[in-house]
C-alpha cells in the first residue's frame, strides 16, 4: 500500500513546481472570477452580455500604466484612480449607447460592446502596439515569502487575497444589504421596483460603471503580472465567457467559484499536461454542457425573455420576370468583372460573401448567433491548404473536403452549443472556436505563424490550370454562384420554413411537434460546411492558411458583413461582403485603424440601421410601395422591432 | 359622496392608453378625493388594471391628464410619481422571489413621513412577521397578497392603487383582505380599488366607476347602489 503510493508520488512532479503552477491557477482564477462577476452583475441587470469587458481590464492596467508613466502616480493610488477613471468611460458608454438597447434582444447588446471592443483594441494598438509595456511590482510588495515548500511572492498573495475580498465583499452587498436589494428587485422587475420610486434607470447606470470599474480593478492588479498589451483582454474575455457558460450567469456565487476552480483546473493541468492548459477550460465547459447543460450552478437566468420580434413576411422582392432578368444581369456582370476590376481582390469578396451568407442562414434565418465560425472557416483553409501541398488534392477535392471538414466539425459545435440558446449559444461557439485557435496556434502542420504557405493551387480535374488568375476567378465564382443558389434553396425550402418558424417562435414551433433541436443542428450543420467551402477557396485564392482565418475576428467580420448588409436578408450578406472586403483592401494602410473602423460599423448599425443596407432600402420600398401600388409586398427589414408607420398599417 | 368637493386627490381626464399600436383605454375620466376610496368595476379586458398602470406610469404612451393633488403628472416617470405619494399593488402581486419576505416588506423606500411602521403591519398580517425570512414567493397566494399590500403602507404613500386584491382568493381571505381595506381608510389613506367581485366592492367604496371597453361609462354612489343594482347587473353580467 505504502509502496504504491510512493510510486504514484513519483510521478508527481517536484513540490515547488506543483505548487508554484497552483498559484499561477489561483491567480488566473482571481482574475475570473472578477472577471466574471462583473459579467454577471451587469448582465443580471442590464441584460446585456458585456463583450467590453476584457478590453475594459485591458484599460484598467493601461490606465495604471499611463497614471505611472505619464504622472508617476504609483500603485496604490492607481487601485483608486483607474477603476474610478475606467468606470467612468463605462458610464458614458451607457449614456450613449446601451441605454437606447435594453428593450432589444441580449444579442444586440453583445453585438454593440463587441464593436466597442474593437475600437477600443484598436486604439489602443495604434498607439502602443501589440507588444507589451512592463509595470513594475510596488515596492511595498516585492519579495518573496518562503513557505518552507515554495517561495511565494508577494505580490502574487496579495493579489489572490484582494481578489478574493472583492469577490467577498461584492456578494455580501448584494446578497445583504439593502442596496443589494435595490438590485436583486430591479434585475428580476425593473418596472415595478421603478413603480415604488426607485430610479433603476440610475441604479443600472452606476451598475455598469461598478462592473467596469470592477473589471478595471483587475487590470490594475495584473499590470504587474502580465505584459500591458493591446490583445489582453479578448484572449481572457473568451476564457471567461468559457466560465460564465459553466457556473452561469444567474448566479454570483458560481461565478465566483467556478472562477477560482478554473483558474486552478489550469493550474493543474500546466502540470500534468501542459499541452492542454490553454483548452482545459474549453474542455470542461464541453464536458459540463454534455453532463449538465444547464451549468454546475443551475444557472436560471433571472431575466426574462425579450420581447418577441416582428418580422415581417417576406415574399419575392420583385415580380418572377424582374428577378429572371436581374439574377441574368448579376452572373454577367460577374462574368465580365475580373476584366475591369483586380480579380484576386473579386475572389476575396466572392470568399467573404459564401461566408456571410453561410452565416446568415443561421443567424438570419434560423435566429442563431454564432461567435465561432472563425473555427470553420479558418479550419477548412487549413486543410485545404494542407491537402494541396502536402497531399496534391484536385482543388474541387480540397474545397469540397473543407467544407466536409467544416461540417463535421459543425456537427460537433453544434452538438454541444444547441444546448442553451441566445448569449449562452455565442458564447459556447465562441469558447469553441477558441480552442480551435489554440489547436492551431500548437499543431505542427499548421506553421504557427507562419501558417502554411505557397500553397499550390493546382489544376482543377486535372484540366484547368488554376495558377491562372482569371481560371481561379471562374473557379472562385462559380462556387460563389452554386452556394448562394443552394442557400437560397435551402431558405425557400420547407426545412427553411420550419427554420423561420423557429427563429420567429421556437416554444410555438415545438408545440406544433418539431424537434427543433434537429432543426438547428442541420442549419448549424449546413452553415459550417458552407462556412468551410468559403475558407478553403480563402486558402486556394491567396494561397496561403494562417492563424487569421481562425482567429476571432474573422468570426466578428462574419456577423459584420451579416450586419450591415441585412440580416435575414439574401442579398444582404454579399452587399456587406463588398463593403467589408473594401474596407479591408482599400483601409489596409491605415493598420489599426481597420479593426477601429469596423468596430464603428458596428456601432452605427446596431444604434441606427439594425436592418442593414439591403433591409433598410426594402424597408423604404415598402412604405414607397405601400403608398401607390401594392402588387408585391416587399420582404422587408427582418430583425427590426417593428416595421409598420401608417401607411402599412393601411394595406 | 363627499361633504365639501373642493380639489379631488387625483383626477383623470379623458386617458387614452397603447400598448404598441393598439389602444387600450379610450378616454377614462373619475376623479379620487382625499379619505375616500372609490373603485373601478368592469368586465375582464374593460381596462381597469390599465388605467392604475396608466397613473402609475407603467404604460408608457398616454394622452389626457392625470393631476394629483393639482399638479399634471402625465409626463412624469413611474418613480417619480410613487415620490409624489402614490403607491401601487399589481394584479400579479409582483413578490420578488429573489428577496426574503422582510426584504419584500422593506423594499420600497419612505417617501414621506407617516407610514406604517413595520410593527403595525406585522400586526395587521400576523402570518408576514411568521415567515419573515423566507423567501417571498414561497408565501401562499393569499400571504402574497398580504404582503404586496402590506409593503406599500411603510412609506408613508397616501394614495394606493390596489388592482383586485382579492383575485383568486378563498372567501374567508377576501373578507380579511376586506378588513384590511376598511382598517385603512380609518386610517386616513384614500384607496383606488380595481374589482371584479362587485359584491366585496359594494360594502367597502364610497363610489364605483363603471368601465367598459376602455372608457368610464357610469359612476354609482354608495347611497345608489341599492336602487342600481339591476344596472350594475347590466354591466357585468356575462
Amino acid at each position: 500500500m505504502i509502496e504504491i503510493l510512493t510510486n504514484w508520488m513519483d510521478l508527481l512532479p517536484p513540490a515547488p513546481a506543483l505548487f508554484g503552477q497552483l498559484l499561477v491557477g489561483l491567480i488566473n482564477g482571481s482574475f475570473y472570477a472578477v472577471l466574471s462577476l462583473g459579467l454577471a452583475v451587469i448582465f443580471g441587470l442590464l441584460n446585456i452580455v458585456n463583450f467590453t469587458h476584457g478590453a475594459q481590464y485591458m484599460l484598467g492596467g493601461l490606465a495604471a500604466y499611463a497614471l505611472f508613466t505619464y504622472a508617476g502616480i504609483g500603485y496604490w493610488p492607481a487601485l483608486l484612480l483607474a477603476p474610478l477613471l475606467v468606470g467612468a468611460s463605462g458610464i458614458v458608454m451607457e449614456r450613449l449607447f446601451l441605454r437606447h438597447l435594453y428593450r432589444l434582444d441580449h444579442l444586440y447588446g453583445m453585438l454593440l460592446t463587441f464593436g466597442v471592443t474593437l475600437v477600443i483594441e484598436g486604439l489602443v494598438r495604434f498607439q502602443y502596439g501589440s507588444t507589451g509595456s512592463p509595470y513594475p511590482v510596488p515596492a511595498s510588495l516585492s519579495g518573496a515569502w518562503d513557505l518552507g515548500f515554495m517561495f511565494m511572492p508577494i505580490y502574487r498573495g496579495w493579489v489572490v487575497v484582494a481578489a478574493l475580498v472583492v469577490c467577498l465583499g461584492t456578494w455580501f452587498v448584494i446578497e445583504k444589504t439593502k442596496l443589494g436589494a435595490y438590485l436583486r428587485a430591479a434585475t428580476e422587475n425593473p418596472k415595478l421596483t421603478r413603480a415604488f420610486g426607485i430610479n433603476v434607470p440610475r441604479m443600472v447606470m452606476l451598475t455598469y460603471g461598478f462592473g467596469v470599474a470592477l473589471a478595471a480593478l483587475a487590470g490594475v492588479m495584473a499590470a504587474p503580472i502580465y505584459q500591458i498589451n493591446a490583445n489582453m483582454g479578448s484572449e481572457i474575455i473568451i476564457v471567461v465567457f468559457a466560465v460564465v457558460v459553466i457556473g452561469g450567469m444567474g448566479s454570483i456565487k458560481g461565478a465566483i467559484v467556478s472562477g477560482f476552480m478554473l483558474g486552478l483546473a489550469e493550474g493543474m493541468t500546466k502540470v500534468f499536461y501542459p499541452e492542454a492548459s490553454t483548452t482545459v477550460v474549453f474542455i470542461i465547459m464541453a464536458i459540463v454542457l454534455l453532463v449538465r447543460p444547464a451549468g454546475l450552478f443551475g444557472a436560471v437566468t433571472l431575466t426574462a425573455a425579450p420581447e418577441a420580434e416582428t418580422h415581417a413576411t417576406g415574399r419575392a422582392l420583385v415580380a418572377p420576370a424582374t428577378l429572371r432578368l436581374l439574377v441574368i444581369g448579376a452572373l454577367l456582370c460577374g462574368a465580365i468583372l475580373p476584366l475591369l476590376v483586380y480579380p484576386v481582390f473579386l475572389m476575396k469578396v466572392l470568399c467573404f460573401a459564401i461566408f456571410a451568407c453561410a452565416f446568415n442562414l443561421l443567424m438570419g434565418f434560423s435566429g442563431l448567433l454564432s461567435f465561432g465560425h472563425a473555427a470553420f472557416y479558418g479550419g477548412a483553409s487549413y486543410f485545404a491548404a494542407y491537402a494541396m501541398k502536402a497531399w496534391g488534392f484536385d482543388p474541387l477535392g480540397a474545397v469540397l473536403g473543407g467544407g466536409l471538414l467544416a461540417g463535421v466539425l459543425g456537427v460537433a459545435f453544434g452538438h454541444l452549443a444547441i444546448r442553451r440558446q441566445g448569449i449562452y449559444f455565442a458564447m459556447i461557439t465562441l469558447a469553441l472556436a477558441q480552442m480551435v485557435y489554440f489547436f492551431a496556434v500548437q499543431a505542427e502542420f499548421t506553421g504557427n505563424d507562419e501558417g502554411i504557405q505557397a500553397v499550390p493551387r493546382g489544376v482543377l480535374l486535372g484540366v484547368v490550370n488554376l495558377a491562372n488568375p482569371l481560371a481561379m476567378y471562374y473557379f472562385v465564382f462559380a462556387c460563389f454562384v452554386a452556394s448562394f443558389a443552394a442557400i437560397a434553396r435551402i431558405i425557400d425550402s420547407p426545412f427553411g420554413q420550419v427554420l423561420k418558424g423557429i427563429r420567429d417562435n421556437e416554444a410555438r414551433a415545438i408545440s406544433l411537434g418539431y424537434e427543433t433541436g434537429r432543426y438547428k443542428l442541420i442549419a448549424f450543420v449546413l452553415s459550417a460546411a458552407f462556412s468551410g467551402i468559403a475558407g478553403a477557396l480563402d486558402a486556394l485564392v491567396f494561397q496561403l492558411a494562417s492563424l487569421t482565418n481562425v482567429h476571432w475576428t474573422m468570426s466578428g467580420h462574419a456577423l459584420l458583413m451579416t450586419i450591415l448588409g441585412g440580416v435575414g436578408t439574401l442579398t444582404g450578406p454579399v452587399v456587406g461582403a463588398i463593403i467589408v472586403a473594401g474596407m479591408e483592401n482599400y483601409l489596409a494602410q491605415l493598420g489599426a485603424w481597420v479593426a477601429v473602423i469596423h468596430g464603428c460599423v458596428f456601432i452605427v448599425c446596431v444604434m441606427m440601421f439594425r436592418a442593414g443596407i439591403v433591409g433598410e432600402i426594402s424597408a423604404w420600398f415598402v412604405r414607397r410601395h405601400a403608398m401607390g401600388s401594392n402588387l408585391y409586398p416587399l420582404q422587408a427589414a427582418e430583425p427590426r422591432i417593428v416595421v409598420s408607420g401608417p401607411a402599412a398599417r393601411e394595406r | 359622496m363627499r361633504d365639501a368637493p373642493g380639489q379631488p386627490l387625483l383626477d383623470v381626464t379623458e386617458l387614452r392608453a397603447w400598448y404598441g399600436d393598439s389602444q387600450a383605454l379610450h378616454g377614462v375620466t373619475f376623479n379620487v378625493y382625499q379619505g375616500e376610496v372609490v373603485t373601478l368595476l368592469g368586465r375582464n379586458g374593460a381596462g381597469k388594471s390599465t388605467t392604475l398602470k396608466s397613473v402609475m406610469s407603467i404604460v408608457s404612451r398616454r394622452t389626457g391628464s392625470i393631476r394629483h393633488q393639482g399638479t399634471e403628472c402625465l409626463a412624469l416617470t413611474s418613480d417619480a410619481i410613487a415620490r409624489r405619494g402614490i403607491a401601487y399593488c399589481p394584479e400579479e402581486r409582483g413578490i420578488y422571489s429573489s428577496l426574503t419576505v422582510e426584504e419584500n416588506l422593506l423594499l420600497p423606500p419612505v417617501i414621506a413621513p407617516g407610514g406604517m411602521s413595520v410593527e403595525e403591519i406585522y400586526t395587521l398580517f400576523p402570518n408576514l412577521r411568521e415567515r419573515r425570512s423566507g423567501q417571498g414567493t414561497k408565501l401562499s397566494g393569499g400571504e402574497q397578497q398580504m404582503l404586496a399590500i402590506g409593503r406599500i403602507l411603510r412609506t408613508g404613500a397616501k394614495l394606493l392603487l390596489l388592482d383586485e386584491p382579492t383575485e383568486g382568493l378563498a372567501p374567508v381571505l377576501v373578507e380579511q383582505i376586506g378588513a384590511v381595506i376598511a382598517t385603512l381608510k380609518q386610517r386616513g389613506f384614500t384607496i383606488l380599488l380595481v374589482e371584479q367581485n362587485a359584491h366585496f366592492a359594494a360594502g367597502l367604496a364610497d363610489r364605483h366607476y363603471v368601465v367598459e371597453d376602455g372608457r368610464v361609462v357610469d359612476m354609482i354612489a354608495r347611497a345608489d347602489l341599492a336602487a342600481s343594482g339591476a344596472r350594475l347587473a347590466a354591466y357585468l353580467g356575462v
